[in-house]
């Protein structure tokens, strides 16, 4: 390895023009065009969004068909999901990783390029099925056969799309647990890493075990599609339930995918801001673990309604119930920080506050879905939706806001400007429980979800939703407009960006050279 | 490359292999956990020998229950919709198929028990849900269907409901034999 690191240390000058971005084997470079491809994303998957809910904004079928409409519910989870949450939590993971163990960059630098570059190719075949004479993929993200059977000439498009994002995903994977294990600087052992790296650490392993279930699952949808196989066929002695079992094998560790990485900013940044050092490191470890292993007894919470023995039901509810446990030791453990902290409200710090009580909000209404007699009323409705956006949208969305504020000055050397800052997150939290916290009303009262149309007495709450949307989706124009603002101005932004930060990222200049920690810096 | 990073890319990589393979592995796993534990209402699809069966004094009610999936042209229907039967008696009944499209089809029937814990316990000796039917244009056929119920049936049970669905296979058999003639 050293002398590896030695060639490398020769060319020290950035490479320009676009071939600079194709080639680069940079994690600085390879981090930024992750965070970027994610905000397109999250854009497209935004408008997606919009769509659905102009047509909701009163009942009746106004603006699009019905077809479309579930085109636009299918693309916006899948778009959200695996192209704007996934991808920006892994160009946080290239830019950070290795400012914050002290290596010179990740483990496997070529890798690094394809799993990215494989990323723009996978979603574009995925996003061209809407210009498709038979449309986009129209079943539901969750691919339920025999629905997803009988669509249009999208499916395979969306299948391979899927095996090429998941690939990305695990060559992603591969690299950061390299990275993390054989990369740290020396003295860092494994309880002395910073959160954020812990978090990701376990992400990847869940990562590892989750995304190939996934492949394996829309592989045998593609067989029995094609190829004449019956895994989840009927008349050939398949059971389409047994989708729902290996899809969800895979989608609930992938709901923690989601998420492990937004507890590992929130960790970092609420110390910074109120000065302390994070209360209980160890049970933050321990409990992040432990929701990642408990991750995978769960499965069937998201199919109480499809007909379960009872012995299954109540198993999966209590471990269901189970994983509040350690989400609860990390929620208590963020509040004890805080607690007689010399606290300020920095916008990153804004950001990470609401987190915590929003996402909070999103795991009670996780545990009123875990309870089975419950959860038959709750299932398919409304209220469903409103639990996964409180968790997915100021859960795990905040988190990579925060972490976007947090650390931009350090990458960029650039200052944001913070009146903007703050007019952003409190439009964008306004306006986020706006949107999604009337869904849990329409939920509880029987509305369905993705269905374009909706009784007459859901209309109220429908159109406040709607008009959050809207201001939700614009308040993020605000946030572009930050970025290319911040990006315009000088170079003035100290080492030490926050005076309450702790950790190797800060030693470094603001902006950090091109090549950093060349010769591993000693943790005491 | 020194030899701690090799090893990690070695067991990352036979991991994410091996976490495939249990996607598949699933499938099977699936299939002996439905046996096990009665999930989904699956009876046995080969034919039982039954041995040391006697007719005990307890009766059960048998209600037959019929849909024909994805409407295809079938219309399928028990002969009899109920039946009074002694546990541990061996009884036939049989179904009607009948073809009303003008070409040859190929039709497979899917059975299920309810309530799913009984399911176990219904044990079919001859079934035509056993292999795929071939029927010809506007022809109907009599489907027999030959079955005891256990003595171990749980005591509770007074009722129990057999469902069949029955598929258009027409397609699948063309992929199966290719020397088949249609129409």
């Amino acid at each position: 390895m050293s002398t590896d690191i030695e060639k490398l240390d020769d060319h020290h000058h950035i490479p320009s023009g676009i071939m600079r971005w194709i080639t680069t084997t940079n994690h600085k470079d390879i981090g930024t065009l992750y965070l970027w491809f994610s905000l397109i994303m999250f854009f497209i998957g935004g408008a997606m969004a919009l769509v659905i809910r102009a047509e909701l904004f009163q009942p009746g079928l106004q603006l699009v068909v019905p077809g479309f409409f579930n085109q636009m519910t299918t693309l916006h989870a899948l778009v959200m999901i695996f192209g704007a949450i996934m991808p920006a939590f892994v160009g946080l993971a290239n830019w950070q990783l290795p400012l914050m163990i002290g290596a010179p960059d990740m483990a496997l630098p070529r890798l690094n390029n394809w799993s990215f570059w494989i990323l723009p190719f996978a979603f574009t075949m995925m996003l061209s099925t809407l210009f498709f004479e038979s449309g986009g993929p129209a079943a539901g993200w969750t691919l339920y056969p025999p629905l997803s059977l009988q669509g249009g000439d999208s499916m395979p498009f969306v299948i391979l799309s899927i095996h090429l994002f998941g690939l990305s995903s695990i060559l992603g994977a591969i690299n950061i647990i390299a990275t993390i294990l054989n990369m740290r600087a020396p003295g860092m052992n494994l309880m002395k890493m910073p959160i954020f790296v812990w978090t990701w650490l376990i992400t990847a392993f869940l990562l590892l075990a989750a995304m190939p279930v996934l492949a394996g699952a829309v592989t045998m949808l593609l067989t029995d599609r094609f190829f004449g196989t019956s895994f989840f066929t009927a008349s050939g002695g398949g059971d389409p339930v047994m989708f729902q079992h290996i899809f969800w094998f895979f989608g609930h560790p992938e709901v923690y995918i989601l998420i492990l990485p937004a507890f590992g900013i929130v960790s970092t940044i609420i110390p910074t801001f109120s000065r302390k050092k994070l209360f209980g490191y160890d049970s933050m470890v321990y409990a992040t673990v432990s929701i990642a292993l408990l991750s995978f007894i769960v499965w069937a919470h998201h199919m109480f309604t499809v007909g379960m023995p009872l012995a299954g039901e109540i198993f999966f509810m209590f471990t269901t119930m189970l994983i509040a446990v350690p989400t609860g030791v990390k929620v208590f453990n963020w509040v004890a920080t805080m607690w007689k902290g010399s606290m300020t409200f920095e916008t990153p710090m804004l950001f990470a506050i609401a987190f915590i009580v929003l996402f909070t909000i999103g795991g009670f209404s996780g545990l009123m879905l875990a309870m089975v007699p419950a959860d038959f009323q709750y299932h398919d409705t409304y209220f469903v939706v409103a639990h996964f956006h409180y968790v997915l949208v100021p859960g795990s969305l905040f988190g990579i806001i925060a972490a976007v504020y947090y650390w931009l000055p350090k990458w960029t050397g650039k200052m944001y400007d913070e009146t903007l800052g703050k007019i952003h997150f409190w439009l964008t939290t306004i306006f986020v429980n706006l949107t999604f916290f009337p869904m849990h009303f329409v939920g509880l009262a029987g509305m369905p979800r993705r269905i374009p149309d909706y009784a007459i007495q859901f209309a109220d709450f429908n159109a406040i939703a709607s008009i959050g949307a809207f201001g939700f989706g614009l308040s993020q124009l605000l946030f572009l407009y930050i970025l290319l603002k911040t990006l315009k101005k000088d170079v003035t932004a100290k080492d030490k960006v926050w005076e309450g930060a702790e950790g190797l990222e800060w030693t470094l200049p603001s902006p950090p050279p091109y090549h950093s920690f060349e010769k591993p810096p000693r943790v005491e | 490359m020194n030899k701690n990073m090799k090893k990690t890319y070695y067991l990352l990589t036979i991991f994410t292999v091996f976490m495939f393979s249990f996607s598949y592995m699933l499938v099977p796993l699936y299939d002996i956990f439905c046996e096990v534990t009665g999930l989904n209402g699956k009876t046995n699809q080969t034919k039982v020998s039954v041995i040391n069966e006697q007719p005990t004094e307890r009766f059960v009610k048998i209600k037959f229950t019929s849909t024909v999936a994805n409407s295809a042209p079938f219309i399928f229907e028990p002969v009899n919709k109920e039946m009074n039967v002694q546990v541990g008696k061996i009884y036939t009944t049989f179904y009607t198929l009948t073809n009303n499209s003008n070409k040859i089809k190929y039709a497979t029937a899917s059975p299920s028990v309810v309530p799913s814990q009984d399911a176990e316990f219904f044990k079919k000796i001859e079934c035509f849900c056993f292999s795929q039917q071939e029927i010809n244009a506007f022809e109907t056929k009599e489907l027999p269907l030959q079955f005891i119920i256990n003595n171990e049936l749980r005591n509770e049970t007074k009722t129990l409901v057999l469902s069949y669905t029955m598929f258009n296979t027409t397609e699948q058999a063309g992929l199966n034999s290719e020397n088949k003639i249609y129409e």
